[in-house]
Parts: C-alpha cells; structure tokens; sequence
C-alpha cells in the first residue's frame, strides 16, 4: 500500500522532473555553444502554449496515438516506481512507441512516412540492447524484479559496466540526440521537418511531449540502476551519464539509419555479448 | 462417455467429410460443414475439464483399429507412391518406398501384436490442441463457405469444387484431433500422413502451375519428415519395445536409457517436427503454399496443421530434457525466429509476411521446447494457444481484403481504412494482440524470454538471438498496422463495409476470443498449462494471484494491465471519436498540399496535381530473401547435422 | 479553471515558435533572420525556436516580395498554422514590395495575401530590429488576447 502512494507520487512528480530534465538539456547544449539559452523552465511554457492552440489534425489516428503514447509511457514509469518486472516494462513502453509509430503512418505525409520508418529502424537498433541489459540484469540478480535490484549488495555498475555502454547507446537513440537522431529531432527541426511529429500540432504535440518526458524519466532511471547502493553515486552517475549524452549531441552531426544499425546496434550487441558472457561464465 | 467424444472428434469428421463429398449442393453445405464443425467443438468442450486418461479402443465398428490402421496406412502410402509416380517426382517415390519399407519391417518384424498400446491419450496438451483445432479450426471452415464462393466467382469456375475442398479441410480436422490425441506412435504417424495428403491436395486445389509445383514441394519436403517418423519408430521399436508416447516418456528420463539407442529417435522425431513445422530449412514449402486458398493458409498452415510438428517436439521434450538434443533442438528453433523474422521485415507481399511470422512463431516454441524448463514449456504452450488465434485471424482478415481489393501487397493496403474501415480495425487489432501487452501473445513472449534467461545451456546465444527477432516482429508488424489505418479526414466516420455473414462471423468472433481470452491468461494458464507442466516437469512453473502470473524471476500483472490499458484506450478513443471537424487539416507539403477528387497530394510542376505516393523501407540488401535465405538454410542444415551427428 | 488559462497565457508569450517563409526575397532579409538564432543574437533566451513547419508554429516570419507563383503557398502556410497565431513581414519588400514593386510579376507586399500584425522595415532589416519586432509581435498577440492594449507604431532607428 505504501509502496503505490509512493508510486503514485513518483508519477505525479515525473511530468515536472522530466520537464525540468528538458530544460535542464537545452540550457547546458546553449552553454556549449558560447550562448545563453532559455530559463529551465521553457518546456513548461511550450508545453503550455501548446496546450492552448486551436487542435489541427490530419485523420483521428493521430489523436489516439498521442493519449495511448502518453498512457502507456505513463504506466510503465508507474511499473518502475512499483519496482516491477524489468522485461513487462519494456514491453508496455512499446506499446507508446509502436502507438507513435503507427500514428505517423496513418498520415499521408511525405514527412511523416519517412520518419515513421526511421523511427522503425531506431526501434530495432534499441529495442535488442534493452532486452540485454534486462537479461544481464537477471544474471546479476537472479530476476527480472526491480525490487531484487535494490536487495543486491554491490552495485551493478561493477559487474556490467559494458551493458551500461549499450544501454548507453539505447538512450543515445531514446533522448533522440546525435547521432542517433534521425527520425525526430529535438534541436535541428529541418531535415526532414520533424520527421514522426510532423503532422501533430496544438495539444496533441504537447501530449507527445509529456510522454517523451516520461520516457526519458525513465530510462535514466534505468540508468540510477546500476548504482543503487549510494544515492550520492547514483545522481553522479546521472549526471556524468546526461552530461555526456548532452556533450556527445553537440558534438557529433546526424547519422544515417545505416550507420546507426552498425554503430549502434552492431557495437551495442557486441558489447552486450561480451559481458553476459562474462556474467554467465562468473 | 470418452469414447463418443474421441469418436466425435476424430472420426465424425469423416463421416462429415463424406457427407460433404458426396451430397452436393451449397444449401447441403452450409448445413453439413456448419453442423460437423459444431459437433467437433462440442465434443472438444465435452473432453474439457477431465484429468489425464488414457483410453485404449479396441475396435471401431467391429475391426480391430490396429490392423483397420495400419491397413490404411499402406493404403495412404500406396496413394501417395501412385500420385509421385504420376507425377514422375523421384523423391516423393523414393521417399514412399522408404516409408512402406521401413513400415513393413516395423508391422510385420518388430512389432509384438500381442502387448496392447493405448490407442489415445488424453491431457492437458493434447486437449488444448483439440480446442484449439475444433474452435478456430471450425470457424475458419465457416469462413471457408463465403470466401470459397467468392473465390470460384472471381476464377468463373465452370463447376464448383467446393465438395472437394470441404472433403480434405473436414478431413483434415478430424485427422488433426486423431494425431495430437494419440498415444501410440504409429497410430500418431498414419493421422500425420493424412495430414500431408490433405496439405497437398489443398495447396493444389486451384489446379494452375503453381499451385502444383508448390504442393509437390510441400508433398516432399513433408515425405522427409514421413521417413524421419518410420526411422524413429523403428529405432523405438527395437529399443525400447513399446511405440506408447507414455511409457517411451516415462522411462526415457532413466540414467541408462540416455543412449544413442534411445535419443537418436528422438532426434528423428523432432526432425519430422521440423519439416511439417516448415523450420529452416524447409521454410520454403510453407511460403510456397501461399498460392492456396486462404482458408487453407489459415487452417493449415498457420494454426493447426503446422503446430503439429511443435506438437510433436514438445510432446516428447520430457524424453530428451537436459541433454546436448535439447540444447541443439533449442538453438535451432531460436536460429530459425531470429532468420525468418529478418525475412519477413523484409517482405511486402502480405501472405508471405504472415507465412514467416508463423515460422518464426514455432521456431520461438521449438526454442522453448529445447530450452527444457518447466517455465519454457510453459512459454511454449501458451505461444501456441494464443498464436493460433491471432495469426489465423491474421490470414482471414488478409484472405477477405484480398478478395476485395485483389492484391495481397501491403503496399496496396494503404488507406485500407477508408474503403474497408471494419475490416481494417479487425486486422490492427489483431496485430496488436499479436505483438503488444497486454495481450496473451506478449504474455508467451515475455515467459519465453524470461525462461530463455533461465536456461541451462547455451543461454547467451539464446537470447541474444531471441531478443533481436522478439524486435524484428515489432518492425513489421508496427508499419502494417499504421498503414492500414490512413486516413485523411478527423472523425471515424459510419464505418460502413458490406461483408457476408460467413466471412464477418468467424472475424468477429476470432477477434473477440483474442480480447477475451487475453483477459482470462490466468484462467487460460491454471486451466489448459499448469497441469501439463505439473505432470511432465514435475515443478511449478509460475503462480498466479489476483490476476498476476509470476513466479521468482518476474511478474505478469495481467489484470491490472489490461484494466488500465484499457481504461486509458478507451479514453483515448472517445478524445479522438470527438475531434471537430474543425480540426481537419492537410499535411504539412510545403505550403503546396491540395486534394483532388478525394485523393491527398500536392500541386506539383507545370501546375499538375502530383498524388501523394509512399512505401516502406524493406531493407532488401539486409532481409531481403536473396540475401538471407541461403546462408539461413546452410546454417541451419549445418545446425541439424551437428544436432542429428551429435546423438551418434 | 482561470489559473490554467492565466498559465496557458503566460506559456504563449514565452513561448513563440516561429516558422520562416522566403516568398521570393534576395536572401539578404533571410541571412538577418538565421543570425538571430545564432549564439551572438540568441533569441532562444526568450524562447524563440525556428521550426519547420507551420502546424508547430505560433509566429510566421515573411521575407521578400510576394508574387503571382508563391501566394497560394503563403496563403497555405498561413492556413496551416493553429490559432492563436501572428505575422511579421520582415524588410522592404515583405512591407511593401521594397524595389521590385512595380515588377509585373509582384503582387507587392505580404498584406496583400495575408493579414499582417508586425512590419519591420529595413533593406536588409537588422536581427535588432528583428528581435523587436517578434517581441512587437508577442504584445500584438497580448492585446489580441484580451491581456493589453494594442501597442502603438514605434519607429526604430
């Protein structure tokens, strides 16, 4: 019962934390690149400015797929908090994304097919890592269960340090930052206009937004996993973690979808490979 | 009581099948397939509920079933032997003689007349595959009545060949319940042969070229696994003096009985399992048989006839558990997921990509089988029930879009959602209960990921490769789905389609026993696996509570899932129900976009209307099948041979 | 119910997103506007983010003459953006035509096609004064939000 109130808050606390999250990004990339940037506060006020124009959609699809991405990213950040099964959560988070992916297809859009189906190819390079930083994860502890997590003595960190790199990769692709962002992203909105979020505007971008916020909620979350033991060391390690994606996003240009497969997925699994063998054979 | 029930499933469907056969006339019909069919299910339902009985019938109608047969089994393999001659197939001859070779010396050397081997057997497993053949099975006969009509309309048939076709699918039905019922092995064997001739007489029903070349090829590929079955039959003839499915489990586990004598059967076994299952790589029968009727697509090959040869494997799993067979077995099957699920995200052509789903599908069983744990075989068992559901659902809905537009490209099927909005809705919904939570194929995927991370050998192997085919299937499936629901206005409109009865039945109702059922996996679970795991594991697999399925290594909250999934659907869909039509827009083209007569598009060069135009990315250099099915069937022939050589 | 309008308010004018449309300009206009999204004039600070299609935007920047070939797709691009939303017409010939006025394929300034909140005059118009003139445009918007009066034309040297 406790354990839901405080799931319960966590989720209320997560579109706020995301959002400062986002903030937090646009202000760091703005000093990287010698300018100021917005206050921390900006996605709120673009959240809320979204919020407030007049809906524009091109079928009903659309608006069905932006409440159940939003839905199911909620429920699986609500699955984290109640420290349930690792692999469900994957799954339910899937369901936002396959929900998007299937809103931009609906639309006869040039923009919006070609980003559905480079959001496709970013799915497939993440989605393996994911499964096998969860099944490294279960080696470590014996189970898929979040809470067998927290009973564990040593960090994570030292026993998978490179499932921690691939799932690094996966949230390279998740937070869509260079190079891995070639289906919608979040700075250069030109390539191809904004790819899966094209045909969205007014409230239902805004939707989209909050569930992309809880997506990055949690799969940094994921990320605090592997050092549970200390707080101090895990809110350093996701700082380090975020800074570096923020850095490595300014400082890499776009990729192709070819090279993200390789680059992504091919060193992804090797290095995936790698430490479940080495989980497996301790 | 058990006798009429046997006897309703098994052998009424042949009475049926005569009726059908030889009363001709479409009212005759309408009344014969819709009546067997229920009488099918009822006695399936009627067999529900009791425990593990082994039921051993003497005689049917005063002759001895042993001899009655094995009687008809030469007769079955004389046909065959007369068709390949006709045919001029020097396999499909040479692979008959084989079998009435092998099956002469078994029947009249080997064998022992005297000990009596229970004829039937039935539990939990079997059960569940007699519901699910009578069940979906039936409804896809039903199907079968308004599509086959429509079908010989479009092909202006001088003369119907319906009562051919009611002949073997009726047929078939009762065959299949025969095989997954049987304790004997050799009885099991004449029922699977059946089930060949019915394949091949169905795949080449329509008579053209390609319809026979590809029946051929599924005649002998299947004729492979025929001679795999009369080899292992001997061997467990000779070895183990008994063809009793039981009693070769129950003593198979024994220390001293895990000998070359004993697994090497085993092995021939699973690879009879492997060609009727069209594994790698034998893969190509099953895609060939596309050019069949859907009914027989569905039917066939993708709920039943094929999810015999993982029946089979994971029948005799408990026989060869913990050892390098089950291992060889498991990676196999994980090989096979992960390649098909490659080829079939690279395919375009509709039938095709659901033909190597289903490969993939068994190819994930045959893993779970191999894998051998009480958790896997749970895995296993609900893959199947939940599959066939779904995936034949998936094959009416393609047969009845088929039928309407004429073509089975996906690429044709864009905006399906503005000329076919209901059928369009079923067919999504099936994809989504093929691949997402909170429905009962998700609920299989995730046991079997969860048990492939719990087993006992070759582990990281195992799920490396499943976890790339479990996102391959999300790739295909997910761009299907959104590109039947284009649309280009807000609202979901009237929704109006015309459809026959026949045809909107059976989809409905396969739609809404997918819903349904996902709901009940708990009951589905306690009810159909839990006491087939108990008796072959010998150990619980998981634990269900307040509608949760879990047990140490995670947990399935499947009720609360669902509820708020749900809840949150439903919310979803009334905000988009009510979009105004204010709303309405364009997509973004540059500031050019212009519609005319209906069709969205742009104002192109000199002034002309250019119509919007997309397609997918099918990755050919990567999935296509000129490039992956070569190297995919010399691994796998290359897997088999380690396998098979393994055992010696 | 007030307090998430006041919020909504707040959000609109912290929060203009601006879609840049080149209806035939020299590119002169054009190069002042992308030097205002780089690091020396930074009009992110107030929120300003260049997107990349009308139906993501609040404020429509429009550079250049308008002529006979490119109206229907300013007249589109206008149409494609949900309220509340507003215009700026950047240089001479985005107010009025500038040089090319007279020409016979002109239709001579973006008013002609589409209602016009802000002008910002200039050949080419200084990212200042284009900075002033999106922030011009946000009062526009206030005022037409009922929040304040409509401001009054300011001459900027």
């Amino acid at each position: 019962m406790f354990k839901l109130i405080l799931a319960l808050i966590g989720l209320a606390a997560t579109p706020v934390l995301g959002g400062l999250i986002a903030g937090l990004d646009r202000r760091i990339t703005a000093r990287l690149q010698s300018r100021f940037g917005p206050p921390i506060l900006q996605p709120f006020y673009d959240v809320l400015k979204l919020l407030g124009k007049a809906p524009m959609v091109v079928n009903s699809w659309q608006v069905l797929c932006a409440y159940i991405y939003v839905v199911s990213s909620a429920l699986a950040v609500f699955l984290f908090f109640m420290q349930g099964d690792l692999l469900l959560l994957f799954f339910v988070m899937t369901v936002g994304a396959v929900f998007q992916v299937v809103g931009a297809l609906s639309v006869n859009s040039p923009y919006s097919q070609v980003g559905a189906q480079r959001e496709l190819i970013q799915m497939l390079a993440y989605e393996p890592l994911i499964i096998l930083v969860f099944v490294g994860i279960s080696m470590a502890t014996g189970s898929f269960m979040i809470s067998d997590v927290y009973a564990l003595e040593k960090p994570l960190l030292t026993q998978m340090p490179f499932l921690f790199i691939a799932l690094g990769y996966a949230l390279t692709i998740k937070l869509r930052k260079s190079p891995f962002d070639i289906s919608a992203c979040h700075h250069a909105h030109q390539e191809i206009v904004r790819g899966v979020l094209t045909e969205y505007s007014g409230p239902h971008l805004a939707l989209l937004e909050i569930g992309h916020w809880f997506d990055v909620v949690l799969i940094l979350g994921l990320c605090t996993l592997f050092w549970h033991t200390s707080l101090t060391g895990m809110l350093l390690l996701l700082a380090v973690t975020y800074f570096i994606e923020v850095l490595i996003d300014n400082i890499t240009a776009r990729m192709t979808w070819q090279w993200m497969l390789k680059g992504a997925l091919g060193v992804g699994l090797v290095l995936s490979m790698f430490n479940i063998l080495w989980l497996y054979v301790s | 009581m058990l006798d009429t029930l046997v006897f309703g499933c098994v052998a009424f469907p042949l009475l049926a099948a005569l009726a059908v056969y030889f009363v001709r006339g479409e009212a005759a019909r309408r009344l014969i397939v819709p009546g067997a069919v229920a009488v099918t299910a009822l006695s399936a339902l009627g067999m529900a509920g009791s425990g593990p009985i082994m039921f051993a019938p003497k005689s049917f109608l005063g002759i001895g079933l042993d001899g009655l047969i094995a009687f008809l089994d030469f007769a079955l393999l004389f046909y065959i032997l007369y068709l390949g001659t006709k045919m001029r197939h020097l396999l499909i001859m040479g692979m008959t003689v084989l079998q009435i070779v092998g099956l002469i010396y078994l029947e009249f050397f080997l064998m022992d007349h005297g000990a009596t081997v229970p004829g039937f057997y039935v539990d939990s497993l079997s059960l569940t595959m007699v519901l699910i053949i009578s069940f979906v099975g039936g409804l896809i006969c039903v199907y079968g009545l308004g599509y086959m009509k429509e079908h010989e309309e479009h092909l202006h048939l001088p003369q119907t060949k319906q009562p051919r076709f009611f002949f073997f699918v009726v047929l078939f039905l009762g065959a299949m319940n025969g095989l997954v019922l049987s304790n004997n092995l050799a009885w099991m064997y004449f029922f699977w042969e059946i089930t060949t001739l019915c394949s091949f007489m169905l795949i080449g029903h329509d008579g053209t070229d390609e319809a026979k070349t590809n029946a051929t090829r599924a005649l002998w590929m299947n004729m492979v696994g025929g001679v795999a079955f009369v080899f292992a039959l001997l061997f467990l003839q000779k070895g183990m003096g008994t063809l009793s499915v039981q009693d070769i489990l129950a003593r198979a586990v024994e220390p001293e009985m895990r000998t070359t004598a004993v697994l090497l059967p085993m092995a021939m076994l699973c690879l009879a399992g492997f060609t009727k299952s069209a594994q790698l790589p034998f893969q190509s029968w099953l895609c060939g048989a596309m050019v069949a009727p859907t009914p027989v697509s569905a039917l066939l090959h993708s709920s039943t006839m094929v999810k015999a040869g993982v029946y089979l494997i994971l029948r005799m799993a408990p026989g060869y558990a913990g050892t390098a067979l089950s291992t060889g077995v498991a990676l196999f099957g994980a090989f096979t997921f992960i390649v098909t699920s490659a080829l079939a995200a690279g395919q375009s052509n509709g039938k095709k990509i659901l033909a190597y789903s289903t490969i993939a599908n068994l190819g994930l069983i045959v893993a779970c089988a191999g894998i051998n744990t009480a958790a896997s075989v749970a895995a296993a068992m609900m893959l199947i029930i939940f599959h066939a559901i779904s995936k034949g659902l998936l094959f009416l809905c393609v047969g009845a879009i088929e039928q309407k537009i004429g073509s089975r490209n996906i690429e044709d099927m864009r905006n399906l959602f503005e000329r076919m909005p209901r059928t369009a809705v079923i067919t999504v919904i099936g994809i989504v209960t093929m691949m997402l939570p909170p429905f009962g194929m998700l609920i299989a995927k995730w046991m079997a990921i969860e048990s492939a991370a719990g087993a006992m050998s070759a582990m990281p192997l195992l799920v490396i490769m499943i976890a790339l085919g479990s996102a391959l299937t999300v790739l295909f499936w997910a761009r299907w789905a959104g590109i039947m629901l284009g649309s280009s206005r807000p609202g979901f409109g009237p929704m109006q389609e015309e459809q026959d009865i026949t045809i909107r039945l059976p989809l409905v109702s396969l739609v809404g026993g997918a819903l349904v059922l996902s709901l009940l996996a708990p009951f589905v679970y306690t009810g159909l696996v839990e006491p087939a795991i108990a008796m072959y594991a010998k150990a619980s697999a998981y634990g269900v509570s307040i509608g949760t399925i879990g047990n140490t290594m995670g947990a399935f909250a499947v009720y609360p899932l669902y509820l708020l999934l749900g809840a949150g659907f439903y919310y979803a869909w009334r905000a988009a129900r009510n979009t105004p039509d204010s709303a309405a827009s364009l997509p973004y083209m540059g500031g050019s976009q212009m519609t005319q007569d209906g069709v969205v598009g742009f104002n192109g060069p000199m002034n002309q209307f250019v119509p919007n135009a997309a397609g997918n990315y099918y990755l050919e250099k990567l999935f296509g099948e000129a490039q992956l099915t070569k190297p995919g069937n010399v691994v796998a022939i290359v897997l088999l041979i380690l396998m098979i050589g393994g055992m010696l | 119910m007030s307090l998430i309008k006041d919020w909504i308010n707040k959000g609109r004018l912290k929060s203009p997103w601006v879609v840049h449309f080149d209806c035939g300009s020299c590119n002169g206009c054009d190069i002042e506007v992308l030097a205002c999204l780089t690091p020396v004039f930074d009009v992110e600070r107030f929120g300003i983010i260049n997107v990349g299609n009308p139906k993501h935007a609040d404020v429509l920047l429009v550079t250049g003459t308008v002529n006979h070939r490119n109206k229907k797709v300013l007249k589109n691009i206008y149409d494609q953006m949900p309220d509340p939303k507003a215009v700026i017409a950047i240089g001479a010939c985005g107010s009025s035509g500038g040089v090319f006025r007279e020409c016979y394929n002109v239709v001579g300034g973006v008013d002609q096609v589409i209602p016009v909140d802000v002008y910002v005059p200039g050949c080419p118009a200084k990212p200042e004064a284009i900075i002033d003139g999106v922030v011009t445009a946000l009062e526009v918007v206030k005022a037409k939000l009922g929040l304040a009066e409509m401001p009054k034309v300011t001459v900027i040297e």
